[in-house]
């Protein structure tokens, strides 16, 4: 098929799937505040259509391209991607529909970051043929399944927080009404980041192995390496401090949040600086 | 038909004439078939409950309908009818529709927002259409305030929060362990309050409770109610490790459960929340406890904190439960509407056929010797003029019936073709007589 249709096909769809996703958001959004049985029914369609509409402009992507590209802009929308896919696997399991007000705006802003953030305009620099491996492939679909399992965590985290507080304070309002209780928002943290840790592990250690056949000297001093690194041994605290140490719920929230603090740093710093700072992004050197 | 209501609630009368009033269930049939086989009585439904008696009825046309249901009432009960009418509250029309809806919406019970009432009012309905004390009208405006019942209670949290101390405090360790199931609770304190919020946390799935009493006999006394353990008293932050909701309340005068007691008893919890119900004054637990990570302390006044600001969360959800009741009035004033426009329809065709006979037999005197053929022809040709002149402007009229203010198109119908002119006085609109909307004044040219 004409290659120009594709990228025109994944356009239209990625531009129509944003506008599903917000969509969503809104009736996420007034499901939560005045619980409407009928809201939670579009949301959820809404959401649905999004993803369907995600899922073959990312295929169209793919074809145009002669592969799904795994660097720049197209990496956060496989995050949003990875993230609904995530919510409605983790939605039919635990039925529990407050997690779309909060994740699916998540996915939004991330389609949007994954257009303005890129380089506008630009062509990316052909991809390094060593990247041209099966292992890098499953490596990248790891970490961003794995990544959109820790934010899941962490918006858990974050909302066991808010709802901790609030009852401490002996203060509630709409939102702690709506939310699920302590104990669920504890299991869910636990289970997102218990379940994402050895997804990440599997793909960290994937991306070494592609390193060590590659041969590339200093590979493991380049700063997305060293940041993917610490996010490993945050996550990887996290659940020795929970299942070993038994901290607090509040010090584990705590941790979490950190742990996406550095995936969102990672993210950024993989947007905004040079494409030189992951060794394997870098094009063939003349 | 009118509708009609005749009753008194906790808002009217008190319990003694609220307990005089009430029709059991065994003597519903019974009171049913008396008060419809009143000429006055068309349908009739009677709702009684502990805060509340109330008749509703479809009266009929030409009788004084709320006299004979409060002469149904003071007769059937033996009381005196000039008492009993200082207790009654009387409504006729849409305010019977707004009343009911309110009823089982639980925005005109004691403890707004209570459950129940929909209950009950769904049991009366059952007797009286087992009775066949209801039909069309009440069959419809009954099951339609059913589903305002449930509409209020699932697009409002207005039955959400709890009202009561012990409620809230359920409420609140559900707001912790969602599921209460399998937990363990340790009362402290053998005392009325700490029983009472344990048996609704034990109604609410927690099977496992441990009692810790200074007289340990009175410990054992209390377990043995609840099938739980009496635990040494000097055990107590030993089994706080195991323990998911402490409720207090001894009789002691200072702080008996404090903070540096149960920080050592959280070592080991895996984060599990500590839910602590202090219900004694003075109070047993140190506030400080509330400091701890994970320990959730709620005092007595901490819990009528949330049942105020419960309470004030309930009326706020009332006025949306308000909102939802005026679309429901206007969904069954339409349905009211609706059922006039077929009598309607009916009317204009018997009287287009009528005329059509009338004319056809005037003409085929006036033609003479036509064949039967030709008679035929003649008739087809008439009938489907008429058929096809009439044809849009009813099921136009159909249409508009099931808008909103629908019948004043019905109206404006009747008034065309004349058809209440040969009995105008006979004739008086559904929606005007059944839910007391005025007669518009006679227009003057």
């Amino acid at each position: 098929m004409d290659k120009v249709l594709m990228e025109q096909i994944s356009v239209v769809l990625f531009w129509f799937a944003l506008v599903l996703y917000v969509g969503a958001t809104v009736l996420y959004a007034y499901q939560f505040l005045l619980r409407k049985p009928v809201a939670a029914w579009w949301a959820r369609f809404f959401t649905g259509a999004g993803f369907l509409a995600q899922t073959i402009s990312i295929g169209a992507n793919s074809v145009a391209q002669g592969g799904t590209p795994l660097t720049g802009p197209n990496q956060l929308m496989l995050a949003a991607w990875a993230l609904v896919l995530l919510y409605f696997v983790i939605e039919h399991l635990i039925k529990l529909k407050v997690y779309g007000a909060f994740l699916i705006p998540i996915a939004v802003v991330l389609m949007i970051a994954s257009r303005f953030l890129g380089p506008a305009g630009v062509q990316p620099p052909a991809p390094n043929p060593l990247l041209d491996s099966w292992r890098v492939g499953v490596h990248v679909a790891l970490i961003i399944f794995a990544n959109a399992g820790f934010a899941f965590g962490a918006i858990s985290s974050a909302l066991y927080l808010y709802q901790g507080t609030r009852l401490k304070k002996h203060k509630t309002n709409l939102i702690t009404r709506r939310l699920p209780s302590l104990a669920t928002l504890q299991t869910i943290a636990r289970r997102a980041i218990g379940l994402s840790f050895p997804v990440y592990t599997i793909g960290l250690v994937l991306g070494i192995i592609r390193a060590l056949e590659t041969d590339i000297s200093g590979w493991w001093a380049d700063p997305r390496i060293m940041l993917s690194g610490l996010v490993w041994l945050v996550f990887g605290f996290y659940l020795l401090a929970v299942y070993r140490r038994g901290v607090s719920g509040k010090t584990a929230s705590w941790i979490a949040i950190g742990g996406l603090f550095l995936v969102i740093v990672l993210a950024v710093l993989a947007r905004t600086v040079p494409v030189g700072f992951h060794v394997f992004g870098l094009p063939p050197r003349e | 038909m009118h509708l009609t209501l005749v009753g008194l609630s906790h808002k009217t009368a008190p319990v003694e004439i609220r307990e005089k009033l009430t029709f059991p269930e065994n003597r519903q049939e019974h009171a049913l078939s008396i008060l419809t086989s009143s000429p006055a009585v068309a349908e009739a439904v009677i709702v009684s409950t502990c805060n509340r008696t109330e008749i509703y009825a479809v009266t009929t046309s030409g009788y004084d309908g709320p006299g004979a249901i409060i002469d149904f009432m003071a007769d059937y009960h033996q009381l005196d009818r000039h008492e009993l009418v200082r207790y009654l509250y009387i409504s006729e029309g849409e305010a019977v529709v707004r009343h009911l809806f309110r009823v089982v919406a639980s925005l005109d019970s004691m403890v707004l927002g209570e459950a129940q009432i929909l209950g009950q009012v769904k049991d009366a309905y059952q007797y009286s259409l087992d009775g066949g004390g209801s039909q069309r009208i009440f069959n419809k405006l009954f099951r339609q305030s059913f589903e305002v019942g449930k509409r209020v209670r699932t697009e409002t949290d207005i039955g959400e929060n709890a009202v009561s101390i012990s409620y809230a405090a359920v409420e609140l360790a559900k707001k912790v362990f969602d599921n209460l199931d399998g937990r363990t609770i340790l009362v402290l304190g053998a005392g009325k309050m700490s029983e009472l919020t344990a048996k609704h946390l034990v109604a609410n799935g927690v099977h496992n409770v441990l009692v810790a009493n200074r007289t340990f006999e009175r410990a054992v006394e209390l377990a043995e109610r609840f099938d739980g353990e009496a635990i040494p008293y000097e055990d107590l932050f030993t089994r706080l490790r195991e323990t998911d909701i402490l409720i207090s309340s001894t009789a002691a005068t200072h702080y008996v459960v404090t903070k540096d007691k149960v920080a050592p008893s959280l070592r080991g919890r895996r984060g599990e929340p500590l839910f602590m119900i202090d219900i004694a004054v003075p109070r047993d637990i140190d506030p400080a406890c509330n400091d701890l990570d994970d320990v959730f302390l709620y005092d007595i006044d901490d819990l009528n904190g949330v049942v105020e600001s419960n309470l004030e969360e309930r009326m706020r959800e009332a006025q949306r439960a308000e909102v939802i009741i005026e679309e429901e009035i206007s969904s069954f004033e339409r349905w009211i509407e609706s059922m006039e426009v077929v009598p309607t329809v009916a009317a204009i065709r018997a009287q287009a056929e009528k005329i059509r006979q009338a004319e056809l037999e005037k003409a085929l005197k006036r033609l003479g010797g036509l064949s039967e053929k030709e008679i035929k022809t003649v008739e087809a040709l008439t009938g489907s003029i008429v058929n096809k002149m009439l044809h849009e402007p009813t099921s136009r009229l159909k249409d508009a019936a099931a808008e909103k203010d629908g019948y004043e198109y019905v109206e404006a119908a009747r008034h065309l073709y004349g058809l209440d002119e040969e009995h105008p006085k006979e004739r008086t609109s559904l929606i005007r007589s059944l839910l007391g909307r005025p007669e518009k004044a006679p227009k003057t040219t």
